[in-house]
């Protein structure tokens, strides 16, 4: 029971700090130097494991599809499974499940530690509200961010699979049929739908994770505490979320 | 040290000095009561200090007056306005100096100081600059200005946080034991500080501390709380000799090896 | 890192986003919005079937362009074809709907048309032909049992006869007992043939008392009633027979209709007779072969063949059906 009221609690906190957050949507612009430095980080920096990430899933995904489906002479689908795969599904919820586990722990530690050395008190005192100052670049900037990196993770996921398909024995699809198989099954709606998940996911983890960051109480210990809790709700959220978003979407 | 706030002073504080009036604040933690009905009022410019020992809710009237606490019974005016408000902040400059400085540490030391008249839009970059240096000149801290506050020693801290109150050019200024964990020079240093910007500004001045040297140096007036209630309200000379023994006991304690302390409290 | 350098990453990875997004768009729609090449042609089609929007067009199998969208216009379904710039699609070109594969994509196949004649611009209407799918098959064989159900039921009526028209089997009743002296003294020289193959004598003999012999022969007459079985779907066509016999039209309705017919069958049987008599006789061709031992040996030969014969039937049958469908559906 106390699990619950706690969920429901930090639900309706990210929900008023959400509300927070746009009440001062229109001080954007002048804090551009924070957006940017906020997508360097959420962005720029996360580029590399999503680069690293997707290409092994894309491999492992082909080399598995192509052990199974060899079986029944369905090779030539692999470039099909693999695309669809990777654009609706795989690419948004790795690129998510990166971004809550290197930019939302950072951020509720970040928050946290402000919060818990009183620095967000301070920001309160000289009437600057965290939700302007802290949260707003950052949920923007993760809007920004999260198509960059899904359509990297997609395609470097696609290419993934096309090396496997190439180079492994028993699988030898050439690059240009693994290609048009992914294509002739697939639309630009696909991947849209997969980007449109990823900005959703981002835009929940930021949420969650700038909430948690701000509402810890107590002394140094508690910043471990809410980042772990920040991580383990993003991840849950990102998982229930993507069950009722591609519901919604199909 | 000695003092540069003659040769460089700062601009003029927009508005007057505010008063602060505590009407029967209570306050729970679950359980915990910290405050328990407190009344007082601190008079426009006045330096009041309030002290008690650890513990006792000093910290917590504190966060009341600037509204970072909700009272759960009574109210904290300030000018005649609620607190907890909403516009209070906007409507009356007030700037708190925290315990361990809560420096922005990912900012330095002159980002720090020019957040707020940044954030605020007060003034060009320019203009901005030229208010920041001279908050830093006042309090000795121009070198420190591209430092980072992780670089700094204590005493430099709570120098930096003082400074990023000043720049507020506040009406109403709070000090969270701003001489604790200090040599005994600095602490002077940091009370002639606190009594120089009110006798400059008349800036009305709350210090929470339990730094007997600083209460009868420079306070106009000293409350003192215990568990949560004000058991002094009254001028510094009064405290030479106080009535209530546990006052005495607090301002004046002494070190009796043959009867410690910690042996009765166990008992 | 100072704050430039920062945004120039960050904005040349948003670029990168952007650029990549882009290409993406461009090669899942073929770049359907951001340039319109080619020119348009309209396939009407009574049904479309599976095809949807990005489908491929396909010329002699070679892709000329992609289905642009799909819509009702009146009582049919159209499907605008984009069609590559540079091919020139003739006005005689025939557009079918044709399954990649059992669980393929669709796509528009054209033929090439006549080389001379005139070439379709933008917007014109294609020639359209309807290609059977899987469903359309099924109801056809559907359809197919049930006339084989009234082709059956029709030569048992014909057979049978009713109350009004004598049926073939109470006229070859007829028939037969007008001519049953005729009959009797044929039999009789049956008989002496009969006792003539009971003493083992001549090829039908041997044939019928070799133990082995019969044993082919039953095997045969047990695949020759599975052969039936098949043949049985050939009945559709003697329903046009039965009907001739009806109307009296050709030999068997002659025969069974026309009186004088009935007379030349007396004339035959009074001929049986004399052969019968020959044969018992062992004259004749006949008699050769009931009493020569070497014809036995060229028959059970023959058995053997329709043998295999009727074991190929037996495969191919099957087969051949198998393959029609397949060359349907694949």
């Amino acid at each position: 029971m106390n699990q619950l009221t706690s969920i429901l609690e930090g639900f309706g906190r990210a929900m008023l700090l959400l509300i927070e957050s746009g009440r001062h949507l229109g001080t954007l612009p002048r804090q551009r130097a924070r957006f940017i430095e906020q997508c360097y980080l959420i962005g720029y920096t996360t580029l590399p494991i999503v680069a690293i990430l997707c290409f092994f899933m894309g491999s492992v995904l082909a080399l598995q599809s192509g052990y199974s489906m060899e079986n029944f002479g369905a090779k030539q689908f692999i470039g099909s499974l693999v695309g669809l795969s990777f654009a609706r599904e795989l690419g948004p919820v790795i690129v998510a499940i990166l971004v809550a586990g290197r930019v939302g722990s950072a951020i509720t530690a970040e928050l946290a530690s402000m919060k818990v050395y009183q620095e967000i008190d301070a920001l309160v005192t000289m009437n600057i509200p965290p939700a302007r100052m802290l949260v707003l670049p950052r949920l923007a900037a993760v809007l920004v961010m999260m198509p960059v990196l899904t359509i990297i993770g997609i395609l470097i996921g696609w290419f993934g699979g096309a090396v496997v398909c190439t180079y492994v024995d028993f699988i030898s699809i050439e690059p240009e049929a693994y290609f048009a198989a992914l294509r002739s099954f697939m639309q630009f709606k696909d991947v849209g739908t997969g980007i449109l998940k990823a900005e959703i996911f981002g835009f929940v983890i930021v949420l969650i994770c700038c909430s948690i960051g701000l509402n810890t109480r107590g002394g140094p210990r508690e910043i471990g505490a809410s980042v772990t809790k920040a991580v383990v709700a993003s991840l849950i959220s990102i998982l229930v979320l993507d069950y009722f978003v591609t519901k919604a979407l199909l | 040290m000695t003092c540069p706030l003659h040769r460089n002073p700062i601009t003029a504080v927009e508005g007057p000095a505010v008063g602060v009036s505590i009407e029967h604040l209570s306050k729970n933690f679950g359980r915990l009561q910290a405050l328990r009905d407190v009344s007082f009022a601190v008079e426009p410019g006045e330096i009041f200090v309030l002290m008690g020992p650890s513990g006792s809710g000093k910290s917590v009237l504190l966060k009341h007056i600037v509204g970072l606490e909700a009272p759960s019974d009574g109210r904290v005016l300030i000018e005649g306005r609620d607190a907890t408000a909403e516009g209070t902040l906007e409507n009356v400059r007030i700037a708190m100096v925290f315990q361990a400085g809560a420096l922005f540490n990912s900012l330095s030391v002159y980002d720090n100081l020019a957040l707020y008249p940044r954030e605020h839009r007060l003034g060009t970059e320019a203009g901005i600059r030229e208010k920041v240096m001279r908050a830093l000149q006042i309090l000795s801290l121009e070198n420190t200005a591209h430092k980072f506050p992780s670089e700094l020693s204590g005493g430099m801290k709570k120098r930096v946080a003082i400074a990023r109150a000043l720049v507020m050019e506040p009406q109403l200024m709070l000090y969270d034991e701003p001489t604790s964990e200090l040599d005994p020079i600095m602490g002077a240093t940091i009370s002639e500080i606190i009594a120089t910007l009110r006798d400059e500004y008349h800036v009305t001045s709350v210090v929470v501390s339990h730094d007997r040297e600083l209460a009868l140096g420079i306070a106009d007036r000293v409350g003192i709380l215990m568990d949560g209630s004000l058991v002094f309200l009254g001028a510094p000379a009064e405290l030479h000799a106080p009535e209530d023994p546990r006052i005495a006991n607090f301002f004046h304690p002494k070190i009796d090896l043959k009867n410690p302390r910690f042996k009765s409290l166990e008992a | 890192m100072n704050t430039a350098q920062q945004s120039a990453r960050v904005g040349l990875f948003f670029l990168l986003g952007l650029a990549l997004t882009w290409v993406t768009w461009e090669t899942l729609s073929d770049g359907k919005l951001f340039k319109k090449n080619g020119y348009s042609l309209i396939a009407g089609f009574e049904n479309l079937k599976e095809l949807k929007q990005g489908d491929e067009v396909r010329m002699a199998g070679v892709k000329i362009g992609a289905v642009e969208k799909t819509r009702l216009a009146g009582r049919r379904a159209e499907a605008v074809l984009r069609i590559d710039p540079n091919v020139r699609v003739a006005s005689d070109a025939t557009a079918s709907i044709v399954m990649a594969g059992l669980i393929g994509t669709n796509y528009i196949g054209l033929d090439l048309g006549t080389p001379g004649a005139p070439v379709l611009t933008d917007g014109a209407e294609l020639r359209t032909k309807v290609t059977p799918d899987l469903n359309a098959i099924m109801a056809d064989l559907g359809n197919l049992g049930q006339k084989l159900d009234g082709a059956l039921s029709s030569i048992t009526n014909s057979l049978s006869g009713d109350s009004k028209n004598p049926g073939f089997f109470q006229k070859l009743d007829r028939l037969v007992a007008d001519n049953s002296a005729k009959f009797d003294s044929t039999m009789t020289n049956l008989s002496a043939v009969t006792e003539k193959l009971n003493k083992g004598e001549g090829t039908l003999g041997r044939l019928i008392n070799d133990p082995s012999i019969h044993d082919q022969l039953v095997a045969t007459v047990v695949e020759i009633k599975g052969a039936a079985a098949e043949a049985k779907t050939f009945v559709a066509n003697a329903q046009a027979i039965v009907d001739q016999v009806k109307t009296g039209k050709g030999t068997l309705g002659a025969l069974i209709f026309d009186e004088t017919t009935g007379n030349d069958i007396k004339v035959v049987a009074a001929n049986l007779r004399d052969l019968s008599q020959k044969i018992a006789k062992g004259e004749g061709t006949l008699g050769k072969l009931l009493s020569d031992d070497s014809l036995y040996l060229g028959m059970q030969s023959t058995l053997k063949k329709a043998d295999r014969a009727i074991d190929g039937l037996g495969d191919t049958g099957p087969i051949t059906a198998v393959g029609v469908a397949a060359q349907v559906l694949f």
